[in-house]
């Protein structure tokens, strides 16, 4: 069974049309690649997964069922987690209370108004086992607004794994990295482990290369591709339409 | 037939003069996404200005241009020099400034013109009556529709046709061109509120000759203005024009046939609307202001914490066997408005969102006291506990529609609830005693001790607010207090792990309902009476200004706040018949100077001085 299928999707912001009739499966632990110029609806795409936008027909089946339509928070418990392109951490917490809200979700007992949270060695265990995930080890303490940019989009990553997802959905994790940065995201996915699907938004070819397992083109709104990611250079109309302007 | 026209051009009437509140309100909020608790004083300034134009030039029409033009410099004014530095540090504070400002206004048009209820001439030639046709009819609240109507079409075309309207559009599409003030649209805020400043006056001096001029007559504008744009939509002439009309002809309707349910009605109709579309019947989802950097998670305590606890307790425990009574009976006066103003704090610090109807659940834990004690003969101990459960279901209710929203919206929407639940104590006299207000017949007794000793009373309150801090901590600590915080900081991101924020608001709202409900029964038995004024709306500004006073997003914020407030309310009202623009203007100088209140202050010290 696939992870996740999508079915004739579509949504618009008004008269603009964001997601053209999207239809779109990925098997279990691929890793799967969406690129597209400027615009192209790729993080419309994701929000509507992800339960942030609302589609307007079509439909989304997550390990054969259908959760079109429901709250980010519903879908988040079915196992899909996912990042944002801007950064949207708990700016004022420390890395380690991100990590806790995030685990607390999945592992904890949120309704808890008694036992002392910080005290909870259990979680704590987990949150250090995540940091070293995501190379943030020792970072525990630091405010989530200290953290240089690319520390940041590593928490973003350590957020959405908390949960033990089993689809994971990132919008852009490499962009506006330095070099050194984008190559520990890439060790980083690459380390994740196959019992997850991800779903990922890259501009930058080399990621995409290095990671993908397929890739799909999306233009407009609509697919023009979707294809290993050998096929996808050589197709003519990527050629022209995306590849050619990147270069 | 007749009546029936007469009461629809009462009611339009009514509708005109709402919708000049309405429309600055609506275009401040929209484009500057500021919300001014200052606005029905402006309407009051500008009805008070336009008496003394008329004393002075003998003309209404003199006055009906002057007056808003006076009362829009005022605006600017305050503008300029209070609400811009503002603007980057979100809602909370431009709040307690401009409730700040309706305290010094009031007291100022208290002190020049006095409490009785005045009346602005009408000018010679409207004075007559018409003949419609369906009835005769007061030429001026005729010339007053049609006054309005005309201004409502002028507003249209300045917004719809004109530069500056593409500006002030783009502004309320744009909220986050709000965000990055360019000189020229800090000249543009100060236009549009001084713009809006002035069509308050105007409606003031236009309102002047029907409603008659009254300090007070700020507030009973001002909360179905709010109504208005709440039904209307934020931000949109049209949902003005619309809500204002439409309110206007309930309210006159309603109060001609239906009487004390009128108000139900309007506030039923605001509920079906809001439940239907959120954002109003006109208004635009926008994207709100990011809540203004409040206090981080607290640490948990360590031994030095706990020992500095103990020695404060130990204080407060041997203090009042040096005191008299009057000082005793202030402090525990303290100690309940510590736990009311903690009980906000759990929803404004801790999970961000700015109710300015707490007082109804102070008010429904109160009146079940006493009405369970005055016409039930009930122990007031068990109409303690039944308040508490009266101001859970209630904050459960209320808070059903009311964490849908965020932000303004939000304070709004409390801000209206609870002048329902003041309206039900205000009309529902037979038991609640309205406005006169209704006293216990005697004091309980606590443990076989009687409260009518001081000291029994301190201890009693003491207990109370000890408990409730050590409970409100300990909830604030554990996971479920985190969740509140996360929520605060964050609610998209919070949802997109897996938490249902909507359900958890709902229970944040509950929680600090049922303690505000606490508080309020508490006072009761305090007090031994209770009166539909403790519900009032002003009164949930009052314990909104403590709370932001001592820190919002600290524990130990509140109780301070509560104190510095009461202990100056006592003294000023003491010393001075001006204790309103003192406390006001103590505000005003908070706001600008204690950014996080005094707590808040404290900490960022120590902060500084620690590494
Ligand atoms: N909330 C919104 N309201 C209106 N238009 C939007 C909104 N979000 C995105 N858009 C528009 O939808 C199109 C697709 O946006 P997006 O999905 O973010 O593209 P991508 O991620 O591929 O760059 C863009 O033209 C964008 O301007
Ligand atoms: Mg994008």
């Amino acid at each position: 069974m696939n992870i996740l299928d999508i079915e004739h999707l579509n949504c618009a912001f008004g008269n603009l049309i964001v997601t053209d009739d999207v239809s779109l499966s990925i098997a279990e632990g691929e890793r799967h690649v969406i690129i597209g110029p400027n615009g192209a609806g790729k993080t419309s795409l994701i929000n509507q997964i992800g339960g942030q936008l609302r589609s307007k027909s079509g439909r989304i089946v997550l390990e054969g069922r259908d959760v079109t339509g429901q709250a980010p928070s519903r879908i988040s418990r079915l196992g899909v987690a996912r990042t944002f392109q801007r950064n949207n951490l708990f700016h004022n917490l420390t890395v380690f209370e991100n990590l806790r809200l995030a685990l607390t979700a999945k592992f904890g007992n949120p309704l808890d108004f008694f036992s002392v949270a910080a005290r909870d060695q259990v979680l704590a265990a987990h949150a250090a086992e995540l940091m070293r995930k995501v190379h943030l080890d020792g970072q525990g303490a630091r405010i989530a607004r200290t953290l240089s940019y690319g520390e940041q989009r590593q928490l973003e990553i350590g957020i959405a794994l908390a949960g033990k997802p089993k689809l994971l959905l990132l919008d852009e994790p490499t962009s506006g990295m330095s070099p050194a940065e984008t190559a520990r995201m890439i060790d980083l996915i690459g380390a994740l482990p196959r019992s997850l699907s991800v779903l990922m938004i890259e501009h930058d070819m080399t990621v995409v290369f290095s990671v993908a397992d397929r890739v799909t083109v999306l233009y407009y709104g609509k697919i023009l591709a979707t294809g290993t990611p050998a096929d996808i250079q050589a197709n003519a109309r990527v050629r022209e339409v995306y590849l050619g302007m990147a270069h | 037939m007749e009546l029936l026209v007469a009461q629809l051009l009462n009611g339009l009437v009514y509708g005109v003069l709402l919708f000049l509140m309405a429309a600055g309100l609506s275009l401040i909020f929209g484009l500057m996404n500021v919300v001014s608790l200052a606005h029905g004083s402006f309407f009051m300034l500008g009805a008070f200005l336009g008496l003394a134009i008329v004393q002075v030039t003998g003309s209404f029409w003199i006055a009906l241009v002057l007056a808003p033009l006076a009362v829009a410099l005022l605006g600017i004014v305050m503008e300029v020099l209070f609400l811009r530095p503002l603007y980057a540090r979100g809602h909370m504070d431009q709040v307690l400034l401009t409730f700040g400002f309706t305290f010094v206004f009031y007291d100022l048009v208290q002190t020049v013109w006095g409490r009785i209820v005045l009346r602005l001439p009408t000018p010679a030639i409207l004075q007559g009556t018409v003949d419609i046709g369906a009835g005769v009819f007061s030429a001026y609240r005729l010339f007053l529709i049609g006054f309005g109507f005309a201004i409502a079409v002028l507003l249209w075309l300045l917004l719809e046709r004109s530069r500056i309207g593409a500006m002030v559009r783009a502004g309320v599409d744009n909220a986050a061109m709000a965000a990055g003030l360019g000189g020229n649209i800090a000249l543009l805020f100060t236009g549009i509120f001084g713009f809006g400043v002035a069509l308050a006056g105007l409606g003031g001096v236009a309102a002047g000759p029907t409603l008659g001029l009254y300090p007070g007559m700020d507030t009973d504008i001002l909360i179905p203005a709010f109504i208005v744009i709440v039904i209307g939509g934020m931000g949109s002439l049209r949902g003005a024009f619309v809500g204002s009309l439409l309110i206007g002809i309930a309210d006159t309707f309603g109060k001609a046939y239906l009487q004390s349910i009128a108000l139900f009605l309007i506030y039923l109709a605001m509920t079906v609307v809001l439940l239907i579309r959120p954002q109003g019947l006109f208004g635009i989802r926008y994207a709100d202001a990011p809540p203004s950097a409040v206090a981080r998670t607290m640490p948990p305590s360590t031994k030095a914490t706990r020992a500095v606890g103990l020695i404060v307790l130990a204080v407060l425990i041997v203090l009042p066997f040096g005191l008299p009574d009057y000082p005793r009976a202030l402090i525990a006066e303290i100690y309940i408005f510590a736990i009311f103003a903690m009980s906000l704090d759990l929803i404004l610090g801790f999970s961000g969102l700015m109710s300015l109807g707490h007082a109804a659940f102070f008010g429904l834990g109160a009146y079940a006291v006493a009405v369970l004690g005055v016409q039930f003969g009930l122990d007031a101990w068990i109409g303690l506990a039944a308040g508490v459960a009266l101001a859970a279901a209630g904050a459960a209710l209320i808070g059903f529609f009311c964490v849908r929203t965020g932000g303004i919206p939000f304070l709004m929407l409390t801000l209206a609830f609870s002048q329902l639940v003041f309206s039900v104590a205000l009309k529902w006299r037979d038991v609640t005693g309205g406005s006169d207000g209704m006293a216990l017949a005697e004091q309980p007794s606590f443990f076989g001790f009687s409260l009518s000793h001081s000291l029994v009373m301190y201890f009693m309150t003491l207990m109370f607010f000890v408990a409730a801090y050590l409970g409100l901590r300990r909830l604030i600590d554990a996971p479920l207090g985190h969740v509140f915080v996360g929520i605060r900081e964050n609610e998209p991101r919070m949802a997109a792990i897996g938490y249902p924020t909507l359900a958890y608001k709902l229970v944040a709202f509950t929680i600090a309902g049922a303690i505000a409900g606490l508080a309020g029964g508490l006072y009761v038995i305090y007090n031994g009476f209770i009166s539909s004024d403790a519900v009032y709306w002003t009164a949930s500004g009052d314990i909104l200004i403590m709370t932001m006073l001592g820190g919002a997003g600290t524990l130990i914020g509140p109780p301070i706040g509560a104190a510095v407030f009461l202990l100056m309310k006592n003294v000023a009202s003491s010393y001075s018949e001006h204790w309103l623009a003192i406390i006001g203007t103590a505000f005003i100088c908070c706001v600008l100077f204690f950014p996080g209140g005094i707590w808040g202050s404290v900490q960022k010290l120590r902060g500084k001085a620690a590494p």
